[in-house]
């Protein structure tokens, strides 16, 4: 099955993997455990789970026969960057407007 | 974990003064960007803009007008893509002018970025949520360096 590369705001736009986040961010589970809170199958499951993985939302451990999910900060981060990105961009954008403005009233 | 941009500005002029400048092109142009903006409910327009060296956008802002409240509310939708494709979004800009004694309070909202939105609405707690792991990774990283 192919596992995609989505960037994160693809990634928390499907219901299931928004809720395997929630679920992980209790606690680490394993990729049964976390199947089981899922009325879809196991593959569809691996598949959200290697979707989050690749986007840097979670990491895997193999512990024994079972494979841990943890959560991991990369993908959050990504997020954030990107509302960052439009605050600072803003507020640039908006100092020049200032400044317009002001040399304007100033010519008067 | 914040999920929009928001400021305030306040501006010596007046509202009039102000709207004009978030609204004709040939000012718009001169704080923001080089638009074809028309100030008509339903209307589609872009900005465009260089993109610098490296930064993946495309260049272009696809954009239609939702509102037009003269000298007090303006806002449209805000659709970004990358060069490669590989990620679009879709976000609304609301303007709001505030008439002050001395001049505008102007605020500004950017939100809507579709998928954090919907996260959001999908569950209150999500803030929470990810302060909780946040907290958690910082344990797990003691721990894991304590091991």
């Amino acid at each position: 099955m192919q596992a995609q590369t989505l960037d994160a705001f693809q990634v928390i736009a499907d219901p299931s993997r928004r809720q395997m986040l929630m679920m992980l961010s209790k606690d680490n589970m394993t990729i049964s455990s976390l199947a089981e809170n899922f009325n879809i199958s196991r593959p569809a499951v691996s598949k959200h789970v290697k979707v989050l993985y690749n986007a840097g939302f979670i990491s895997i451990k193999d512990i024994g026969r079972e494979r841990y999910c943890t959560l991991k900060q990369e993908g959050f981060n990504e997020l954030q960057d990107f509302i960052d990105y439009f605050d600072k961009f803003w507020t640039n954008k908006l100092k020049k407007l200032e400044t317009l403005l002001n040399n304007k009233t100033n010519k008067k | 974990m914040a999920k929009e941009t928001k400021q305030t500005w306040q501006f010596k002029q007046s509202p009039e003064e102000v709207w004009e400048y978030l609204t004709k092109p040939e000012l718009m142009e001169q704080w923001l960007m080089k638009t074809n903006f028309k100030p008509v409910k339903g209307y589609k327009f872009q900005f465009t803009f260089v993109a610098k060296p490296g930064s993946p956008y495309a260049g272009i802002v696809d954009c239609e007008v939702l509102e037009v409240k003269p000298f007090t509310r303006l806002s449209y939708s805000w659709n970004g893509s990358t060069n490669d494709g590989s990620r679009t979004f879709n976000s609304t800009v609301v303007w709001t002018l505030i008439p002050k004694e001395k001049g505008t309070e102007l605020q500004l909202q950017h939100d809507g970025f579709i998928s954090l939105d919907d996260f959001t609405n999908h569950n209150s707690g999500w803030i929470k949520c990810v302060e909780k792991m946040t907290d958690l990774l910082n344990s797990s990283s003691h721990a894991s360096s304590n091991s």
